[in-house]
């Protein structure tokens, strides 16, 4: 069942994710990626790994959780899954690799990035003295689609699903970039007016690609449709129809509920769930029910004292001198029914 | 009837006149969205946060934030949380430009938009009115190698204007404040290949220096320079648009001397048109490509004003010499009510150029709206210029109306006047009508066009072309204006058409003896009369 580990570079993903940032190598890497693209290998793997963050932070509070089992994004097995929840984990990836190499270009972190010469570079020759360089972000794009895409070497309806949904991240991250204007004409007025379309922050990218996520259309193809060319053809013609914002799937979801070791979900028995709180949103709210309730569970309360820092002094940076405070906070899981009589009291210490 | 040249022409050639004027009005526009780029671009650079390693900190390192002698960096705070590094000693490195790139002096003018991505945290907010000082230095060089020298540096304090769109809560922490732009640095020439900035936000407790400013994440920053391109093109079009407007206005004033009689108000006033036309064209940018000329920025808009002051002037004057009432003008002082608003106004503009443009001479860092003194001082000279507009602009809706009312009523006893009257009064109302059409279509152009570049994103997808739309509308409206100052003074040049008869006509016309504001138009008669002589002399003085 676990054959289908195909190691690509979410392997680094998950090294990055243990915090060993030093320790990993780019060889699993260097058999599969364009070599050329070598030195946007750690920006490609930062970028994967702030997709994943993000979906974790977007599905904090839903039945799938988006574990770390979902990263592994097989490439050739048919036994690979096809449902939503695939479809958001690419988009995301996509859209995090491409955000973060947009960001990295910025920072002068490559030596070509934005001046292809392609867009101004009709007259003249010389792109950057002529006509200045395209935004970043289309450098962002071209590269992420070169190194995410390039997972994908099947051929059938799940890598084109796949792609679609690469697609729909890069998509979603250009759809929420900002534009933003400066007059600068005589005396500072409009007359001459420069505009620019800004990154947004990563948190915009996820929350519309959650919303998408919500809307996203199952397309019926997997039924039937063998390898031959005229259904390839036909898979090729139903994705083009699709609106290259949405995610697509071909699966429904599984039972997130229950534990399955075949597919290798863990349920939602012993996950935390929030309840009471102002300020929090209909759908934390009901995390309770939707975790535990729903799925057969009942809710465990348990106190923790927490040591936490309070009556803080900030700098912009750095330095924080701060109190600690003592607080006893109320936390909520999702455990077997017949177990909730016991209080468990445990102790959280919370580092600022 | 002696007159303008647009009234002794034929219908027939005022039309290929008009269609020549057209065409190159059509060339100007394709010029600037064919060939031309877009005016300027924008660059986006992210500081790279270095760690100033050395105890002491001396004045002369600079921080470069990649290639060789690259400074020792963070990714992120958190990190130097671990390390323990103090944000003293945090420097924010940009290189300008990006690696593999340089600057050229083609770029005119560099500008710099300061943004900072400050985190939410409940416990560590913005604080109302936070100011943020930043210490901050500027420094070139002209090759990859050599040391960096130091243009400037300044310390320099930008009010944080941010607000938090979502509901501040723990679940909300880590988000994004939405800052406005903040204005940084603004160099009027681009003489060097690299530059660098170094920017830092020292803290001090006791002094409340950079306290309660919120957790920055990053530094953000803007640069927005004229495209090489366009800057080509635009010195193309002043070096060919210079030679015509000056020769017009040789040919127009050499018309005006072979006449006997001194020059009228009307006919200096659009000399000074032109005049002020031709100092705008005149290419001294050129020189900004070979020399370190940082003030170009400020003369350009100097002479931006003058020449909105002159247009301005020319058309209250024009109104009021073809009021065609019995008020005997033809002094620049008559019209001081209404020259008086454009002056004062276009005064105020340029003390307030003066105080934003003409101090970033000497510190590029300097902003006029970074402070609360400033912010009123500003808003007070651009409140004062635009109240000088409108009453302006009120003058001018008044004047045209007048005339309006005096051709109507005119025109109705227009069939009982002599023939050289009525000659007289109706080249009076052509001209007239001409050059408000002429006017108001410049004018609805510009709007139009302002209006569709602000709008627009900048270019729009023709085909496999591509128009850059703000390009067009910066060559387009140049060129508009200055076909417009050329057709003036074409058109409204004196004629000496059937200069025999014009003698006797005209005679007869004040010989009459009972219109006297025949005399202080610029269509009298050739022959100076004692009433001319008069007014001529008043206006000499």
């Amino acid at each position: 069942m676990f054959m289908h580990l195909e190691v690509y570079y979410y392997i680094l993903i998950l090294l990055t994710h243990m915090k060993s940032c030093c320790s990993w190598s780019v060889n699993n890497f260097l058999m599969t990626g364009p070599k050329a693209y070598l030195i946007y290998s750690s920006s490609v793997a930062a970028g994967a790994q702030s997709g994943i963050e993000e979906c974790k932070h977007q599905f904090a509070w839903d039945r799938w959780n988006c574990p770390e089992r979902a990263l592994q994004l097989s490439t050739h097995s048919s036994l690979r899954s096809a449902n939503r929840e695939t479809a958001f984990v690419h988009a995301i990836s996509s859209a995090g690799v491409m955000y973060t190499l947009t960001r990295n270009c910025s920072l002068g972190d490559f030596d070509n990035c934005g001046c292809d010469d392609t867009r101004n570079g009709q007259l003249g020759g010389q792109g950057w003295l002529w006509g200045g360089c395209s935004d970043n972000v289309g450098f962002g794009e071209a590269i992420s689609k070169q190194f995410v895409d390039a997972l994908e070497t099947g051929q059938d309806a799940r890598a084109a699903m796949n792609l679609h949904n690469n697609e729909a991240g890069r998509k979603a991250v250009k759809g929420t970039m900002q534009r933003t204007c400066k007059c600068h004409g005589v005396s500072g007025s409009c007359t001459t007016q420069t505009c620019w379309l800004q990154l947004p922050e990563f948190r915009e990218v996820g929350n519309y690609l959650k919303d998408k996520y919500q809307r996203a259309l199952k397309v019926d193809l997997l039924r039937g449709a063998g390898n031959s060319a005229a259904s390839r053809g036909a898979v090729a013609e139903t994705f083009s129809s699709i609106s290259r914002k949405e995610l697509v799937h071909l699966e429904d979801s599984p039972d997130y509920c229950l534990e399955n070791k075949t597919l290798g979900l863990p349920g939602t028995e012993g996950r935390e769930c929030v309840r009471k709180g102002k300020n929090l949103s209909k759908w934390e709210k009901r995390s309770c029910k939707r975790l535990c309730g729903e799925c057969g569970l009942a809710v465990e309360e348990r106190k923790a004292d927490m040591v936490s820092s309070c009556n803080c002094k900030f700098h912009w940076c750095c330095a924080v001198k701060c109190e600690q405070c003592r607080k006893t906070v109320t936390k909520y899981f999702c455990v077997k029914k017949g177990r909730t009589s016991r209080r468990k009291s445990i102790r959280l210490r919370k580092k600022h | 009837m002696a007159g303008a040249i647009i009234e002794n022409m034929s219908t027939k050639k005022l039309v290929i006149v008009g269609v020549i004027l057209l065409l190159f009005q059509v060339f100007s526009f394709l010029v600037g969205g064919l060939i031309a780029p877009s005016p300027t671009t924008a660059v986006h650079y992210l500081a790279t946060k270095c760690v100033d390693v050395r105890k002491h900190h001396q004045k002369s390192k600079w921080f470069m934030p990649w290639g060789p002698n690259q400074c020792e960096k963070i990714r992120d705070f958190d990190e130097a949380m671990v390390k323990m590094i103090e944000a003293n000693d945090i420097v924010f490195a940009v290189h300008i430009p990006l690696p593999n790139k340089e600057m050229s002096p083609w770029f005119q003018f560099m500008l710099v938009i300061l943004q900072f991505d400050i985190a939410f945290k409940v416990v560590n907010q913005i604080e109302d009115g936070a100011v943020v000082t930043v210490d901050v230095g500027l420094a070139y060089r002209d090759d990859s190698v050599s040391e960096w020298t130091e243009m400037a540096h300044s310390i320099e304090q930008r009010k944080l204007n941010c607000n938090f769109t979502t509901s501040k809560t723990y679940e909300n922490e880590g988000r994004y404040y939405e800052c406005d732009l903040l204005p940084f640095m603004e160099v009027g020439s681009v003489a060097h290949k690299y530059y660098l900035l170094n920017i830092r936000l020292p803290v001090s407790e006791r002094k409340r220096i950079n306290v309660g400013i919120g957790e920055i994440k990053d530094i953000r920053l803007v640069e927005i320079h004229q495209n090489g391109g366009f800057t080509k093109v635009w010195f193309a079009m002043k070096t060919f648009l210079t030679p015509s407007i000056l020769i017009i206005m040789v040919w127009y004033w050499r018309r005006i001397t072979l006449m006997t009689r001194p020059p009228v108000l009307l006919e200096k006033v659009i000399f000074a048109l032109g005049i002020s036309m031709t100092f705008i064209n005149i290419p001294v940018e050129w020189f900004s490509v070979g020399f370190n000329w940082t003030w170009m920025l400020l003369f350009g808009d100097i002479r931006q004003g003058i020449f909105y002051a002159m247009l301005l002037s020319f058309w209250i004057i024009f109104c009021g010499e073809h009021l065609m009432d019995q008020m005997e003008r033809n002094r620049f002082a008559v019209y001081w009510k209404q020259v008086g608003p454009i002056v004062f106004g276009s005064f105020c503009l340029f003390i307030f150029d003066m105080c934003e443009r003409g101090v970033q001479l000497t510190n590029p860092f300097y902003s006029i709206w970074a402070s609360d003194v400033g912010t009123e001082l500003a808003m007070a000279f651009i409140i004062v210029a635009g109240i000088c507009a409108c009453l302006y602009f009120l003058f001018l809706c008044f004047m045209v109306f007048q005339v309006f009312r005096n051709i109507s009523g005119k025109r109705t006893s227009l069939p009982a006047m002599s023939k050289a009257r009525r000659l007289h009064y109706e080249g009076l109302i052509f001209r007239f009508k001409f050059l408000m059409l002429v006017t108001l279509a410049c004018a609805a152009m510009t709007v139009i066009f302002f209006i569709i570049s602000q709008v627009n994103e900048g270019h729009w997808h023709w085909g496999e072309h591509t128009v850059q739309v703000n390009s067009a509308f910066f060559t387009g409206i140049y060129g508009m204006w200055n076909l417009y100052v050329f057709a003036i003074m074409f058109l409204y040049a004196p004629s000496h058409k059937r200069y025999g008869d014009e003698q006797s006509t005209g005679d007869l016309g004040v010989n009459s003896g009972e219109d006297i504001q025949l005399t202080t138009t610029i269509t009298h008669v050739d022959g100076p009369t004692e009433i001319y002589k008069m007014t001529g002399k008043e206006a000499q003085e």
